[in-house]
């Protein structure tokens, strides 16, 4: 098993959302399903679940009928458990949100340190309540639950990464970035 | 082999039984659930909790005995003091969101959650919190409702269809109290032909049949045990209809209501007090379940002579006169016959064993439209119920008239007149209301399954009974009268010469 | 420093978690060792002697786990480092996963020579996003050093390890609905019996351990059991890693070695309390132990049974320190919203016990609270201990009966005056004080 070992980069990552108006299909992503699969034992194709409808969603920005009754057909898994596993896992959507996806941490710890504060901060901001996406399609918000990451509360995620240490200031300068 | 103690009585249980199935089979009843002697443990419900008494000076300890593995010499209490409030607590929880739904639901009166209740808690709700709502008389597929309020989620509906039907069509999406069952969006239990049998194990009144929703409560009816004709499978099939002392019978009820109707059909090994002596497993094909279908046709009532009305002596005697004259007759026999209905026509064709009778045994009903022909569970691709008591006296020779044949016999249905020998006579034994009815030269009503006990041999070679639901409407016949007549007959037409 | 450092002992710099940093530090090494010196038995044999516990949170013997399986039989076994990190306050197996993930890797090859393993996987909560990637990074390294594939290192030994991300979900961090997880299915918990020793992923024996748990084999092969018993103390050998957040003015991770006192760890290496501020408690190892006050710890030191007898647990190494003046009510109410969002829904006494406790709270945090709410929650805590299919009912009524047996005057005074005890705000430090947005 060889790969080329490309340099990894610690920075922040800031991709958008992708554009949610993409109608065509996924089955292009069916090279790196397989060598995904290759990877597995033998007879591990239900694993296969998870990853394939993660890299759907990346792909797409949520994950949509078609793309379904595709992995069905491809790995020979019953539609009922995908159905299942994507309404049981909270980072898997079936429709589409803003370009970003701003998740904001509200357990114990983070709550100890500011994060109901900054909570309503971003609410009243954006003009928009936790649940919802700005009527321009660029922020979506939601409240989640621990994130790992308590020494640096508050987290906010944003699409993909942590960000750390957050503030209202922190806030204003990381918004003006994500356009 | 071990042996344990349950409630301080030995108990021998098989290698590998759990506490829960070596307690029941020794007549001690542990309540549940999710728990289904034909499905994989889930172990969800948490009501079969017992009490495993310490060894050793050790404390005692409590778990489910669904997925309690039985070790020798284990003593095991069944309704301690801890068990008891351990199983009021469970219950307490499966009734905190549960709607106070009984007086409107239609598994009231044979609902494990009610039993339960009343049995092992009986306190009012502990709870001052609002229920959590959820939706109520989702179309789970065509035939099917699902009130996820009422829905404990115990899971068996859908271990059902992947571990029996194996249609994968149910599941349980969301999760913590928010949990739904949901039918795989592709409509595969609209597909599934064993899906009515989740009503069956639903506990609650979460899964209902449209067909029987809000249509009677269940104290009202009773159960015959009967088999079903779908095919030549012959399930053994509890035929639910109403006491004789509830019938409907005012003005103001229609006359759909207030005839003779079979309510609902249920497999009786489905539920353990009604088992019995019931041989067949606790699951029946979609077909089955629609058996109201079949009888409920609109019924021949009226005897005639070529399309007119006429008294029945007088239809039986122009069936007698026809035979007795017959140079070359042919009976064709119905593969519904009851074997004591096929005896009484042996008989008759040993009457005219001189003359002869040339018999064929036909197949009354083929599949329908989108019917499955058969496959590895229950469904054969024979949709009559007795082919083979039929054969076992007459053979399975193809219907082929002999040259010459003047008089038919038609009993039952799924005969094209059209393909009848040209300027033959016909005497047609049917219960059903059809147009060739009126061009038989004698024709003469019968009764139905419901209306009479008999037995069927199913493909396996095995006799199954049913018994009577109904008395047959007066006008008609009962075909083992028939043919008894028509044997008669025969012997003094001949004793008279000629 | 809070004791001697097993796994945090190397200066984190930009490439210190790559190979070349690895290797320089003597890593693979002991790896080489295992598989050219030592019969998968001897390993086992040597963490057992050495007296690991997991570093999950139900510190069971490592040891021991490792042993039921049946090296003979015949069948696949699989190994599953866990890497779900869920329990709220415990961020510690990322600075693993970061700074160290070839420490992991090589334990994890040596483990899976131990147990006959020849696929082997990390499951790795779905939100990480930097101990992902450096975690996957390594691994590539590791596979085009030969260290993962056939005939590793010049023997017959194979593996081939896979990196399972999650997608979101607390109950996939317990072991037997982590593997469910990597079926491909929802992440459900399950009974036992069977043991996943026995029957575990795809109904084959499978070996689950906590990714520090695992950290830490590799020092113990390569410096023995002796030696590594005689860090820490003799019910607790070794060291813990700690993630401590809260009011404190230096959270972070940390390495102790057991024995260590509580107090000094707070109080010198992590600073103390925000704004001059006295602790008022502290929540030990992850939410789901119960809270001890700052009386109670005073003495304490890092120690299993210690904690044990004061009638809590160290848990999962997730430290909280709460500073005086905060509000126990609010703090236990964003708890049970936590675990009434994470229940999976499968077994009775949590799916609705959980609902139970949340709206109870709620109920008193608006105002609406009754007499008899404060029994509604002991009493459902109560129910849901023992009951369940998986420990997360148990942990809900921990945390709760923890909090109300020794703060109980808050939740009274909240019903009676429809106000918290004090200003209900859990931020104490000065940050905006805008209204809480629960």
């Amino acid at each position: 098993m060889s790969t080329a070992l490309g340099p990894v980069s610690d920075a922040l990552v800031l991709a958008p959302v992708p554009n949610p108006q993409r109608r065509d299909s996924m089955r292009h992503l069916q090279p790196e399903f397989e060598a995904m699969k290759a990877r597995y034992p033998a007879g591990f194709e239900s694993s296969l679940t998870l990853p394939c409808l993660r890299r759907i969603q990346e792909e797409r920005g949520y994950v949509a009928g078609e793309d379904i009754d595709w992995l069905v057909e491809y790995l020979g898994v019953p539609r009922i458990q995908i159905e299942e596993v994507l309404s049981y896992y909270t980072q898997f959507r079936r429709a589409p949100i803003g370009r970003w996806h701003l998740q904001a941490c509200r357990n114990v710890s983070c709550s100890m340190r500011g994060a109901e504060g900054l909570i309503g901060y971003l609410s009243r901001k954006l003009g928009i309540a936790s649940g919802q996406t700005t009527a321009d399609g660029r922020f979506t918000l939601t409240k989640v639950e621990c994130l790992g990451s308590c020494g640096t509360a508050p987290v906010l995620m944003v699409n993909d990464s942590y960000h750390e240490n957050m503030s209202a200031e922190r806030v204003d300068a990381l918004l003006e970035q994500l356009r | 082999m071990p042996d344990f103690f349950v409630n301080g009585q030995p108990v021998h249980a098989d290698k590998g039984q759990t506490v829960m199935q070596a307690a029941l089979a020794a007549g001690c009843y542990i309540p549940y659930f999710c728990w289904h002697p034909n499905l994989s443990i889930a172990g969800n419900c948490r009501v079969c909790v017992v009490e495993v008494e310490g060894e050793g000076g050790g404390g005692s300890w409590t778990d489910i005995a669904c997925n309690m593995p039985v070790t020798e010499g284990m003593r095991v209490l069944t309704d301690s003091p801890r068990v008891q409030e351990l199983r009021r607590q469970t219950l307490q929880f499966i009734l905190l969101n549960h709607p106070v739904d009984c007086g409107i639901c239609d598994k009231a009166g044979e609902c494990l959650l009610q039993d339960h209740h009343y049995q092992f808690n009986g306190l009012p709700s502990a709870s001052t919190i609002p229920k959590v709502k959820a939706t109520k008389f989702v179309p789970l597929s065509q035939r099917i409702v699902l009130d996820n309020e009422r829905c404990i989620l115990c899971s068996r509906c859908v271990r059902f269809t992947r571990e029996v039907s194996k249609t994968d069509a149910l599941g349980i999406v969301s999760r913590g109290d928010t949990s739904l069952v949901r039918a795989a969006e592709d409509g595969a239990f609209d597909r599934d032909h064993y899906s009515d049998n989740v009503i069956d194990l639903c506990p609650v009144g979460a899964l209902l049949a449209k067909s029987f929703l809000h249509q009677t409560r269940v104290w009202y009816l009773q159960a015959t045990r009967s088999v079903c004709p779908g095919c030549a499978r012959g399930c053994q099939v509890d035929l639910w209809h109403r006491q004789p002392e509830w019938q409907l019978n005012a003005p103001c009820f229609s006359e759909q209501r207030t005839r003779n109707r079979i309510e609902r059909v249920t497999a009786p090994a489905s539920s353990p007090e009604r088992a019995g002596d019931a041989v067949d497993g606790p699951w029946i094909c979609n077909t089955g379940r629609d058996l109201a279908r079949f009888f409920e046709r609109p019924r021949a009532l009226q005897p005639m002579l070529k399309g007119r009305a006429a008294p029945l002596h007088a239809a039986l005697e122009a069936a007698r006169r026809l035979l007795g004259a017959a140079r070359r007759p042919a009976l064709l026999v119905s593969s519904w016959g009851s074997n004591e209905e096929l005896a009484a026509a042996a008989r008759l064709v040993a009457r005219h064993a001189r003359a002869g009778i040339d018999v064929f045994v036909k197949a009354d009903r083929q599949a329908e439209a989108g019917e499955p022909i058969a496959d590895d569970l229950l469904i054969r691709a024979d949709k009559n119920p007795n082919t083979r008591g039929a054969q076992a006296l007459f053979g399975a020779a193809p219907v082929r008239f002999a040259a010459g044949t003047d008089v038919v016999l038609v009993w039952g249905e799924g005969f094209a007149f059209g393909d009848l020998p040209r300027g033959a006579r016909t005497i047609l034994l049917n219960a059903f209301v059809q147009p060739e009815n009126g061009h038989a030269d004698a024709f003469i009503p019968i009764s139905v399954q419901t209306e009479r006990a008999g037995s069927y041999t199913q493909c396996d070679g095995r006799e199954v009974r049913f018994a009577p639901c109904f008395d047959k409407p007066a006008a008609v016949a009962h075909a083992e009268q028939v043919f008894e007549a028509l044997a008669e007959s025969v012997a003094g037409a001949r004793a008279g010469g000629g | 420093m809070p004791g001697r450092q097993l796994i945090m002992n190397f200066p984190v710099t930009a490439t210190s978690h790559r190979l070349a940093d690895y290797r320089a530090r003597g890593g693979y090494q002991t790896l080489a060792k295992a598989l050219q010196s030592m019969r998968p038995e001897d390993i086992t044999k040597e963490v057992t002697a050495s007296g690991l516990l997991g570093h999950g949170g139900a510190a069971f013997p490592v040891g021991r786990k490792w042993a039921v399986v049946n090296l003979n039989d015949g069948q696949p076994h699989y190994l599953c480092a866990n890497a779900d990190e869920g329990e709220p306050g415990t961020f510690k197996d990322r600075w693993i996963l970061e700074h160290a993930p070839h420490l992991l890797l090589e334990s994890m090859l040596i483990a899976s020579y131990a147990l006959q393993v020849r696929h082997a996987f990390v499951y790795i909560r779905g939100e990480f996003d930097l101990p992902y990637r450096r975690l996957q990074y390594a691994v590539e390294e590791a596979y085009a050093a030969g260290y993962f594939g056939t005939g590793i290192l010049g023997s017959d030994f194979a593996c081939d390890l896979v990196v399972y991300r999650g997608a979101g979900s607390y109950v996939c961090g317990e072991a037997s609905a982590l593997i469910t997880s990597i079926e491909g299915k929802k992440g459900l918990p399950r009974n036992r019996p069977p043991r996943l020793t026995v029957r575990g992923l795809y109904q084959r024996p499978t070996v689950i351990n906590n990714v520090e748990t695992l950290a830490n084999v590799t020092g113990i092969v390569r410096d023995g059991a002796e030696a590594f018993k005689r860090v820490g103390i003799a019910r607790s050998p070794g060291t813990q890693l700690v993630s401590i957040s809260g009011h404190l003015r230096r959270p972070g991770i940390y390495e102790v070695e057991y024995g260590y006192p509580v107090v000094r760890f707070i109080d010198e290496d992590c600073g103390g309390i925000l704004d001059g501020r006295r602790l008022k408690c502290i929540v030990p190892g992850g939410i789901s132990t119960k809270v001890l006050t700052a009386e109670e710890i005073a003495d304490l030191t890092y120690d299993h049974k210690a904690f044990e007898k004061k009638g809590s647990q160290l848990g999962s190494g997730g430290m909280i320190a709460i500073a005086e003046g905060t509000c126990m009510v609010r703090l236990l109410q964003v708890m049970l919203r936590f675990y009434h969002h994470e229940s999976c829904g499968q077994c009775t006494p949590c799916r609705e016990g959980m609902g139970w406790l949340h709206r109870t709270i709620d109920r008193i945090v608006a105002g609406d609270g009754r007499r008899e709410d404060i029994d509604t929650l002991i009493r459902v805590s109560e129910a849901n201990d023992g009951t369940t299919i998986c420990g997360m009912g148990d942990a809900a009524g921990y945390a709760t009966v923890g909090i109300l047996a020794k703060y109980r005057d808050e939740f009274e005074h909240w019903i009676e005056h429809k106000r918290s005890k004090f200003d209900g705000v859990l931020d104490v430090a000065q940050a905006a004080r805008e209204p809480a947005d629960a």
